[in-house]
Parts: structure tokens; C-alpha cells; sequence
């Protein structure tokens, strides 16, 4: 059968024009999830590692452009913002202050939020047959191997190790996310003493850096339904139900906490935008972020979106830039959320009490383990927990692989909630450009 | 004056080779023989049951496992009927009974220990790595990440509470391996189990080898969330077949060709675990 070069041609020119359009939010619920559900359901489970391997080879394509775009990006705006020759020094005390003021705002909200939807909901406290459960689930997999090879362990390897940038081209070709941004900031302040005429090539290198990352970002984005169409399908092939049920008031915290999130972040918009600001902005853009972190499961995807449509309402670039990358990449307020509830599931699942003084100490723990987990990403969020767990001298290596057992599902909602509470502090701590151009249709951005 | 000498040399040797020879060849015809003559086999059995080892099976109540069949195995090889022997007070015991050659061998997960090796002579047919059913709480207790390599020196020198059958193998281990340990002593190993188990245990772990720990969390899955199997990759405890000393030189070459060819060599717990599956694995 000889196949015509043109139908193949049209074939393809559809998948691209196609793919575009399911990258939309809704059509995440619509058509994404239920095919990948059926999809997950039909494969023999044998399959779902070669699917899976698929998915994560395309998320790693989709991560490609997020180290040059968060170096241009913090370089940029950090040298903008601490600019004696294009701002004064009122402004960045302004700005600084409300950046720090909103970020550790929504850290306590973050924290306390997923406290009490955690107190409330009892995540770990489980019936005789859910305990059985997951025990049936944990038999040959933590058992503890003495004189074996040992594997290198991640409970103490976080934080200060991980911040300090050496080589600021190294740690950007190694994938080190948080020594791009620290030596991103450095190299941002050293930027901003030395005169415009030495820097300007370097500035509008950066500026090109941006612009090609934001394009390339969104070119590769048109994978992300497949991506999710095959890791969603791999992950309902292999995922152990029982699990899931066993585990179902931890799964609605973290549920809730994203929604929640949604709402709180909702009302931030309307009440720190003007009218003035939100003229064109048919759809709230809280929700588009929401929506498309949840669909992908990756909070930086929303930054194209988040950057255009503030900067599009005329608020200063480099404010948005700085507040935006940086409460995407350091504050990790999903993860901040996420390991409150996975403290207290944990505290219940071994009885410990819950009192006043270890309250404050979930709410530490859970702030200083989820930050610590910037610069990861997807599951490798989840090991950040253990040194807390340490701490309450809880057994982690079960708690651990309940989690991972689950992580497919509530990576999602993670993801959300980091977005959405980014979309607030960038809110928050921007502040009107003085020369505001007339704004675009930022729905047209994503 | 060098062929006499010669002649006396020859001689000598002669009468060396004629006395020294028929003595080997006899010592191991007569261990087998005097096996045959009486027409069974004496084996002696430690007095508990230890499925899937060796126990009364509550249905038949005959006295069946893999240790009975190994035995039953040789008497057949030997051409003669069996008898088992289960009146031995302990695994101690048992080893210096065989010593003293009351049994023509002594069989039941036998460990190897120095003082087993003064009272009689091993011949391995199993390698079980050395495990403890842990409580969690303890291992969190310690501070240190299982997975870092310090860990299984600290636990070693810890001062955990270690429970397992007294007078056995696993009292002698746990007092060489574990010296800061505290050992308790036990009747059985159900009442080790139990002991770890109640609401103010007074143990931390319960110790034996890596066909013991494990069923315990098959057969009863939740309680892997309160307890954790801990295998000691490096301890291995060599099960053996314990024998008097004419035992051993009259039946070793019998022995290992029956290991050999009915059992598959020394196994290990791996593989004791897989091939007993259908038991140790909770329905």
C-alpha cells in the first residue's frame, strides 16, 4: 500500500495544530484525564514502564528551558531592581519589604491552612483494614539491610550544601536549580553597580536569553498533553487502589489545601488589582495558573503565563520577574503545605501527641523541609521530608513509601498550589509600572 | 650393607601400608555398618516445633517438615528405617547428645556456634542470614538514617533489649554480635513474639534468622507499620547437621553426595523463603 506524502503531511500538521488546543485547562479534565484513565485501565501494567519512561523523558525536554530562564530571569530583574540609575532607593525598600512581607505571609498561610484542614481531616489515623493494607504494601520494601551496599542517604543532604553557588555556568549545566538562583542574585546585584554603558550588552543578552526561553518554553509545552497522557496512563496501569483508599484523608488535605489556595489567591488578585488593571481580563487569571499547573504538574510551566499577564496589567517587568521566579523556585509553598499534612499523617499513623509545642514544631519543620525542596522537582520533592520525620523520631522509610506510592496523584495538586500562591505574593509585591502600555490579551500568552 | 637396608625399608613400608589402611577403610564400613546392622537410622529432633523445618503436622500428626525429609532422605540412601529422637531439653542439648553419640546425628536449623563446635562436628547444608523483628519506635530512637552506612555499627553497640529462645544459638550470637545488648531468654519463640508485641514489651527486637523474622510480617501484614525486618547481610548463621566424631568421618562423603543430589547444595534463605512460599506467605 503506498501512502501518499501529502496525507502524511496533513496527518502531522493536524497533531501540531491539535496539540495546542488540549493544552488548554479545561480540556485537562474534558479529555486528557478520562482518556488517560481508560488508557491506564487497558494497558497491561507490564507496558506502563516503557509508557512511563516516555512521559519523563518529555517532562525533561519540557524542563529544558527553566535553567536559562530563571538565570536571565533573576539576573535581569535583580539588577533592575537594585539599579541606583533606574530606580531609587525608596523603591526597592518598597519593593523588597512587600516581597518579604507577602512571601513569609504566605508561608504561615500555607503552613497554618494545611494545619488545620490536617487537624480536621486526621490524615493518618486509619481503620484495621487500611492499616492492613499498607502493610501488605510495605512487606519486603523497607525492610532495613545491614552490611549491604548502602544506597547515599538524602535525609541530611538539604538546605546550605545545596545554596551555595560555585560555578554559576557548572551549576547551570548540572541542573542545580538553587545555585543558578543564588549566583543569579549575586551576579544580579554586581549588575546593578557598575554603570549602564557596561552592562547593557550583558542586559539585553539576558533579555534575549528570556525572550528565546519563554518561546522555547512554550513551544515544548504543546508535549504536555502527551506527557501527562502518558504518565497519568502509567500511573493508573501500576498504582496500587488500595493504597490510594487507605490513604484517602491525606489525598483530601492536600486536595484541599490546592483549592483552598485557589480561593484565598482569588481574592488576593481582586483586592491588590485595580479595575483599571483588570480591563481585557475576561477570565481570572488565578485560575488559568491553577489550571495549568495542575494539568502539568509543574508550577513553572505558569511562569510564561504569570510574567505576561502582570506585566501586560502594567506592572514594573523586573518586579514581576523577581518576585514571580523567585516565589515559584524558592518558596515551593505547595511542598510547604504538602509536608505539613505528611508530619502530622505521620505523627497520627504512630501515635504521637499532637501539642501546642509540636504545633509550632510541624509548622517549622513543614516550612524548612518544603523550601529546602527548591530546585527539585516532581517526586523527588518527597525525600525532603525525612529530616523532619528525624526529628519526631517518627520511622520515615514507611511514611516515605506510602507517599511515593501516591505522589503520581498529588504531585498535581502540589504543583497548584505553588502556582496560585506565586500569582499572589508577584501580586502583591509588584507595583504599577510609571509608564503602563496599553495591555494585551494576557489569555492570548498561554 | 645397602641391600639389607633396602630390603628392612620395603619391609616396613609393607608392614605399614597393611596396618595403617585396612584401619580407614574399617573405621567408615564400621559406622555404616553398625547403622545397618541395628536397621535404623538415629536422629535426633530439638523438642519444638519449627514449620516449616520440622513439626507435628496438626492434621496428620506425623512429623513431617524439610529437616524430617533430609533425614528420611539419608536413611533410605543407607537402606534402613528412621527413628526419631525428640527428648533433648534444648538445641544445646541436642548438639552434646550427639557429641556423646546417643543420636548418629543430630538435625534441626542448627546453628553453628563455638561451643556447638567443642561438643560435635558440623556438616552445613543451610546459610540463613541473621535478622531482628525491630520496633520501629527504636530504630527512629537511634537518630540515624537506615540507609547510612553507620547505621548497622551503631545498632550493634546500641543498647537494645534482644529477645529469642535461651540456651540457643541466637543467646550466644546476640552476647558476641551485640555487646552492649541486653539479651532476654526465652521458653519459646512464641513467647519472644508475644513479649515484642504487648503494650510494655520488654524487648526492642526478637532475634533468629531471616526464615523466622520474616513470615512474621507475612503471615500478619500490619504490623509492618509498628516493626521492621532487619537482615544482617554480613551475620550469616550456618545451619548444620551436627554428627559425633565417628559419625562425621564415617558419613561426610556419604552426606554431601546426598546434599549434593537431593537437596541442591547449601541453600539460603532466599531460596528456602521462595521454595516454601505457599507457607510462609499469608493467604
Amino acid at each position: 500500500m503506498n501512502i501518499n506524502p501529502s496525507t502524511i503531511q496533513a496527518i502531522c500538521s493536524s497533531i501540531l495544530s491539535f496539540l495546542p488546543k488540549l493544552r488548554e485547562p479545561r480540556n485537562f479534565f474534558f479529555y486528557i484525564l478520562p482518556f488517560s484513565i481508560v488508557l491506564g485501565r487497558l494497558i497491561p501494567p507490564s507496558s506502563s514502564s516503557a509508557l512511563n519512561d516516555i512521559g519523563l523523558s518529555m517532562v525533561q525536554l519540557i524542563a529544558f528551558p527553566a535553567i536559562p530562564l530563571v538565570l536571565s530571569a533573576v539576573m535581569i530583574s535583580i539588577a533592575n531592581i537594585f539599579s541606583s540609575h533606574t530606580r531609587n532607593n525608596a523603591d526597592r525598600i518598597r519593593f523588597g519589604t512587600r516581597f518579604v512581607v507577602s512571601l513569609l505571609s504566605a508561608i504561615l498561610f500555607a503552613t497554618s491552612l494545611a494545619l488545620l484542614l490536617s487537624l480536621y481531616q486526621s490524615p493518618g489515623i486509619l481503620s484495621p483494614s487500611a492499616k492492613l493494607s499498607i502493610g501488605r504494601f510495605m512487606l519486603d520494601v523497607t525492610d532495613i539491610h545491614v552490611g549491604a551496599v548502602a544506597s547515599t542517604s538524602q535525609a541530611n543532604d538539604i538546605w546550605i550544601s545545596k545554596i551555595i553557588p560555585s560555578n554559576i555556568f557548572a551549576d547551570a549545566s548540572n541542573g542545580q536549580t538553587l545555585k543558578v538562583i543564588s549566583g543569579s542574585v549575586i551576579a544580579g546585584l554586581a549588575i546593578s553597580r557598575l554603570k549602564p554603558d557596561l552592562t547593557s550588552p550583558l542586559i539585553s543578552l539576558l533579555r534575549s536569553v528570556n525572550s528565546i526561553s519563554v518561546q522555547a518554553l512554550n513551544i515544548v509545552l504543546n508535549l504536555a498533553p502527551l506527557v501527562l497522557i502518558c504518565l497519568i496512563s502509567a500511573a493508573i496501569s501500576t498504582i496500587n487502589a488500595e493504597i490510594v483508599i487507605a490513604l484517602l484523608n491525606f489525598t483530601i488535605c492536600v486536595f484541599l489545601t490546592a483549592i483552598a489556595s485557589l480561593g484565598v489567591s482569588r481574592l488576593i488578585y481582586r483586592r491588590f488589582t485595580s479595575k483599571s488593571e483588570r480591563v481585557g481580563i475576561s477570565v481570572n487569571p488565578v485560575d488559568s495558573v491553577f489550571l495549568l499547573s495542575l494539568s502539568t504538574g509543574s508550577s513553572m510551566t505558569a511562569y510564561p503565563l504569570l510574567f505576561e499577564t502582570l506585566t501586560g496589567m502594567g506592572r514594573n517587568e523586573s518586579e514581576v520577574e523577581a518576585s514571580a521566579s523567585l516565589s515559584l523556585l524558592i518558596a515551593r509553598l505547595g511542598n510547604v503545605s504538602y509536608n505539613v499534612i505528611a508530619i502530622l499523617f505521620a505523627l497520627n499513623l504512630y501515635d504521637v501527641g499532637i501539642t501546642p509545642l509540636r504545633i509550632v514544631e510541624v509548622i517549622g519543620w513543614g516550612a524548612i523541609t518544603g523550601i529546602s525542596a527548591a530546585g527539585l522537582t516532581g517526586v523527588a520533592t518527597v525525600p525532603t521530608i525525612s529530616v523532619a520525620l528525624l526529628f519526631f523520631q517518627v520511622p520515615y522509610p514507611p511514611i516515605l513509601v506510602l507517599l511515593l506510592a501516591i505522589d503520581p496523584i498529588l504531585t498535581l495538586p502540589r504543583a497548584a498550589t505553588t502556582g496560585v500562591l506565586a500569582m499572589a505574593i508577584a501580586v502583591v509585591s509588584s507595583f504599577q509600572s510609571p509608564a503602563k502600555e496599553a495591555p494585551p490579551n494576557p489569555e492570548s500568552a498561554v | 650393607m645397602f641391600k639389607p637396608f633396602l630390603r628392612s625399608l620395603v619391609a616396613f613400608a609393607f608392614v605399614s601400608l597393611m596396618l595403617l589402611s585396612p584401619l580407614q577403610v574399617n573405621a567408615v564400613n564400621n559406622f555404616v555398618e553398625s547403622i545397618q546392622r541395628r536397621g535404623y537410622l538415629k536422629v535426633g529432633l530439638p523438642p519444638y516445633n519449627t514449620p516449616p523445618a520440622y513439626y507435628i503436622d496438626p492434621e496428620s500428626k506425623e512429623l513431617t517438615g524439610y529437616d524430617v525429609e533430609i533425614a528420611k532422605t539419608l536413611a533410605s540412601k543407607l537402606k534402613v528405617d528412621i527413628e526419631f529422637d525428640r527428648s533433648s531439653t534444648s538445641f544445646n542439648n541436642l548438639v552434646e547428645r550427639v557429641g556423646l553419640g546417643d543420636f548418629d546425628l543430630g538435625i534441626g536449623k542448627l546453628g553453628l556456634t563455638y561451643t556447638r563446635l567443642f561438643d560435635a562436628f558440623p556438616i552445613q547444608y543451610l546459610s540463613f542470614r541473621h535478622a531482628f523483628l525491630a520496633n520501629r519506635g527504636f530504630i527512629s530512637s537511634l537518630k540515624v538514617d537506615p540507609d547510612d552506612p553507620s547505621f548497622g555499627e551503631i545498632l550493634k553497640n546500641s543498647n537494645i533489649r534482644i529477645g529469642s529462645i535461651k540456651n540457643s544459638t541466637w543467646e550466644t550470637e546476640a552476647r558476641v554480635n551485640f555487646p552492649n545488648a541486653e539479651f532476654v531468654g526465652f521458653d519459646n519463640w512464641t513467647a519472644a513474639k508475644e513479649a515484642l508485641f504487648a503494650n510494655d514489651s520488654i524487648v526492642d527486637a526478637i532475634y533468629r534468622d531471616a526464615t523466622e523474622i520474616k513470615p512474621i510480617v507475612y503471615s500478619k501484614p500490619d504490623l509492618s507499620l509498628e516493626y521492621v525486618p532487619i537482615l544482617f547481610d554480613e551475620l550469616i548463621d550456618r545451619k548444620s547437621i551436627y554428627f559425633s566424631q565417628e559419625g562425621r568421618l564415617g558419613l561426610e562423603d556419604f552426606i554431601d553426595m546426598t546434599l549434593q543430589r537431593e537437596w541442591g547444595g547449601i541453600k539460603n534463605d532466599i531460596a528456602i523463603l521462595d521454595e516454601f512460599q505457599s507457607y510462609y506467605l499469608a493467604s
